[in-house]
């Protein structure tokens, strides 16, 4: 295959200027830019490396690939994984929504109402600071050995982080375009409408994306805990029964859906980029 | 007629204290256009917010056709050095915020921004997103968002101050064109440049440093309606220099001023 290297760095230096023809970013034959295909590379290296180690037998607790993937094909369809997913995947179903709305509103009114933001910066910041599994026995003896649980903890997870994103984003509103807003006259509506939402919109996406993350640590580790419901739950009891090939498999599961949502909430963050913002 | 009288402004920041203007005093006749040019550091921002209504006196007041400036208000229109355009917003939509925040209908008010962008220049971009305009271009934007509420006053600050010298000239002559055939709105035009002073205004508010203060008020002499030719004439070239060499003598005196200070306050210290 020919190499097509990187594009110059400079896009003034081209063939008129300097005699040099800029190399495509795009692979003619296969349209795959070249950073795609250094990852699927690193992806390829990193399982030979993978299954080399399994082979050589370091660890029980670290099987070949191969193993994993045959075990894989079982445990991703049987009835039991698809339980897990399904109970995981409803917990921060009805979890998440809720918590991107209410932080949502309590952000903003942080950023607009200064004694608000007095009085949840201390909640705000032992959110963010405490690690949140702490809790997790005290909220298991509250609401005991259930799916609210668990529906509670993604909450305490993703709230602090989308809360204080957009609270960050309402700080960033510029203050030339608050000053042209009081020039005019503006009504503290039209210029929140015009321009504290907008300039929030970019902090308050990201709060988001980094919400999913959290929502799907926290519904994990919460699972783990119980260890009697969901994707954590599984991971506990496969754990539990040493069945590491079978524990491999989930926990590769979950890196995927991780890594997909991820590209998802990009992909809607892209879409929803303001122009010239 | 805006009315000056005896403005004192102190900035208190962190137990520092600022005395930013002491004692400005100074009338701008209806329908006459004065610049306020010094050295920066003068407080003419300051002044031209206070008739804004954003900045309040220390002690004095401003008054508007007889009445103390508490606030923003409708009579005026202010226009920034940076433009500030809603990035996120079309032109149309930017000219026509004025109008948005008095609660003119979305179909009038688009129509009255759409010809005042037909007037600064820009019929065709209404469209456009401000990051798609040069910096001209944008400020026509601003212009045109001043001018669409019809404002008694229009206060400038700065407003070609960022532009590239091209551009300035030809904003310098277009806004000169706009101001003498529209009906003459009073206006303040805070600049650094004598030239743009000269040409534009009737009164120039020479204003000086620590604290800023007014040093001269002089008088355009050249009769309107003035043409842009008006600047290749002997009489304009000696005025602006006239100007330019009181403004010189002023920043010198405050360099002296100034190295003096940092001379005492070093062997203070």
């Amino acid at each position: 295959m020919v190499d097509t290297g990187t594009p110059h760095r400079d896009p003034e230096r081209t063939l008129e200027t300097t005699g040099f023809r800029p190399r495509p970013y795009v692979d003619i034959v296969t349209g795959w830019t070249r950073r795609y295909r250094m990852q699927a590379l690193g992806i390829v290296l990193g399982v030979i490396a993978w299954e080399i180690a399994g082979r050589a037998g370091i660890s029980p607790a670290l099987p070949p690939f191969s193993a994993v993937a045959a075990a894989g094909i079982e445990v991703w369809s049987g009835e039991r994984f698809l339980q897990a997913m399904r109970s995981t995947a409803v917990a921060i179903g009805i979890a998440f929504p809720p918590s991107v709305i209410i932080g949502v509103i309590l952000g903003l009114l942080m950023g607009l109402l200064r004694p608000a933001e007095w009085i949840l910066r201390p909640y705000i910041n032992l959110a963010l600071s405490m690690p949140l599994v702490a809790i997790i026995p005290i909220i298991l003896l509250i609401f005991g050995l259930s799916q609210e649980t668990i529906i509670v903890v993604i909450v305490l997870y993703v709230l602090p982080v989308v809360m204080v994103n957009t609270y960050s984003g309402v700080r960033s509103t510029s203050s030339d375009l608050l000053e042209m807003a009081a020039s005019v006259n503006a009504s503290r509506l039209l210029t929140i409408r015009r321009i504290v939402i907008p300039s929030a919109r970019g902090l308050t996406l990201a709060g988001l994306r980094i919400g999913v993350g959290r929502a799907i640590t926290g519904g994990i580790v919460a699972e783990q805990i119980v260890g009697v419901m969901g994707i954590g739950g599984l991971v506990q009891r496969l754990g539990g029964a040493f069945a590491v090939e079978e524990l491999y498999a989930v926990i590769i599961f979950i890196g995927a859906v991780g890594v997909i949502s991820l590209a998802a909430v990009n992909r809607i963050e892209e879409h929803y980029e303001l122009p010239g913002a | 007629m805006i009315e000056v009288k005896s403005v004192s402004k102190v900035f208190r920041r962190n137990g520092v204290t600022l005395e930013a203007l002491r004692d400005v005093t100074f009338e701008v006749g209806t329908g006459q256009f004065t610049s306020i040019i010094g050295p920066s550091g003068c407080g003419k921002t300051t002044l031209l917010k206070m008739m804004a209504g954003l900045i309040a006196p220390t002690s004095g007041a401003i008054e508007i056709e007889g009445e103390k400036v508490t606030g923003s208000g409708p009579d005026r229109a202010l226009v920034f050095q940076h433009f500030v355009l809603l990035p996120w917003a079309d032109v149309l939509t930017n000219a026509a915020f004025g109008l948005e925040a008095r609660g003119v209908a979305k179909s009038k008010r688009e129509q009255i921004a759409r010809a005042q962008l037909e007037q600064v220049g820009l019929g065709g971009f209404e469209a456009h997103y401000p990051h798609e305009l040069s910096g001209g271009m944008q400020q026509r934007v601003g212009i045109a968002r001043a001018l669409a509420v019809d404002p008694d006053t229009l206060l400038m600050d700065e407003p070609f101050g960022s532009l590239d010298a091209i551009t300035r000239q030809v904003m310098q002559r277009d806004l000169l064109k706009l101001w003498q055939e529209t009906a003459h709105k009073t206006t303040v035009f805070v600049t650094h440049s004598m030239d743009e002073a000269a040409l534009l205004s009737d009164y120039v508010v020479i204003m000086d440093t620590r604290p800023g203060r007014v040093a001269q008020i002089i008088e355009v002499p050249f009769p309107r309606p003035r043409s842009e030719t008006l600047t290749e004439s002997s009489e304009y070239r000696e005025f602006t220099a006239r100007l330019s060499h009181q403004l010189e003598k002023m920043q010198r005196v405050d360099m002296e001023r100034e190295t003096t200070q940092e001379a005492e306050g070093s062997s203070d210290g």
